[in-house]
């Protein structure tokens, strides 16, 4: 892919970056998984795109609930998109 | 903007809870919104219950955990990794979900748009906090010096929160974690004092849930004395495998025959 094809993605990036230094700081947490829901989400946007990388994204967020286990997971180990 | 009005039903909500404890309960404003956030935090608190046996679990695997923590010292990366698959492995995870998290966020914004809208058409009733001390709760922070003082009561609670919060973090990370409130105060000064006042009262929830969460815990055996036993840094590398392998050892077999002891004390009774 180009650097033009990617922008998308880019301006994705940007926006968790954005997440990282504002709302992150202003609410500080953890997260159950390796890596954390932010760099999964930076990760799959840079692998997958924007709109694959956004659900991606969105649906580690939705797994990083109380109720499960966490663990290892990696945004190239999805198996969302084949 | 479309987000903005995706907010409009919290929005609309939160206003109606405000406009309930002030007119029906009688609170002022200012206490309203305490008592508002007081209700969203008790909403959360089943979630802080489960880490908490969760936190209450992996006390029994402290030895294990350390011993991880001990072999990847030098590599954050592959010890974290290690960390999580320990805890996925044994079904125990003290770290905070990120969900959770991501629910508070609608909400304070929600907030911040009922105090703009506030401070746009005055609701009845005195706006005031402490007896005129805060004069206007819908003003922003520098718009009298009872804003800084509120202020600094919030970097203070936002700093105790992030310490209780980020226990999972490594120092670097916390540090930061600890410096950049700071740096917002210049951003923070021009919110409404109200939602100051919201950010102050659900930092002070996260830290008395924080100690609260500490007192329960089983005391922490003390760390194992280490400084005498380590070899100099130079030996170090040299002797990785081996020297740990029997460290995991030491640490795992302590353990196992003081929990013998324990319960034959207990049959005894």
């Amino acid at each position: 892919m180009t650097h033009i094809q990617r922008l998308p993605s880019y301006l994705g990036i940007g926006l968790v970056y954005a997440y990282r230094y504002t709302l992150g700081v202003l609410f500080p947490g953890g997260c159950k998984y390796h890596p954390s829901c932010s760099q999964y989400a930076i990760d799959a946007l840079r692998e997958y795109g924007l709109v694959r990388g956004v659900i991606l994204a969105g649906w580690r967020l939705l797994r990083c609930n109380p109720w499960s286990l966490g663990g290892v997971d990696y945004a190239h180990q999805q198996r969302l998109f084949k | 903007m479309i987000l903005l009005s995706i907010l409009t039903p919290l929005e609309d909500l939160l206003r109606n809870i405000l406009e309930w404890l002030h007119g029906s309960v009688g609170l002022p404003w200012a206490w309203a919104i305490v008592a508002l956030t007081v209700m969203v935090r008790l909403l959360m608190v089943p979630l802080a219950v489960k880490q908490i046996h969760s936190m209450q679990a992996m006390q029994s695997h402290m030895p294990e955990m350390k011993a991880i923590q001990q072999r990847y010292k030098h590599d954050k990366q592959k010890r974290n990794e290690e960390l999580m698959k320990f805890y996925r492995d044994n079904r125990v995870n003290p770290a905070a979900p990120c969900l959770p998290l991501l629910v508070q966020f609608p909400v304070f914004i929600a907030l911040y748009l009922v105090l703009r809208q506030f401070s746009r058409h005055p609701p009845a009733g005195s706006l005031s906090w402490f007896g005129g001390l805060v004069p206007d709760i819908t003003a922003h922070a520098n718009a009298h010096w009872s804003g800084y003082l509120l202020l600094a009561i919030y970097v203070g609670s936002q700093l105790a929160s992030t310490y209780f919060m980020s226990t999972t973090m490594d120092k670097t990370q916390r540090t930061m974690m600890m410096i950049l409130p700071v740096a917002f105060v210049p951003v923070i000064v021009r919110f409404p004092v109200g939602l100051v006042i919201y950010w102050v009262t659900t930092n002070l929830w996260t830290v008395g849930q924080g100690i609260v969460t500490r007192q329960m815990m089983p005391k922490a055996q003390p760390p194992p004395k280490r400084s005498s036993r380590t070899p100099p840094k130079s030996e170090q590398p040299s002797s990785d495998g081996s020297a740990e392998a029997t460290e995991e050892k030491a640490e795992a077999q302590p353990s196992q025959p003081k929990r013998v002891r324990r319960k034959k004390k207990k049959a005894r009774r």
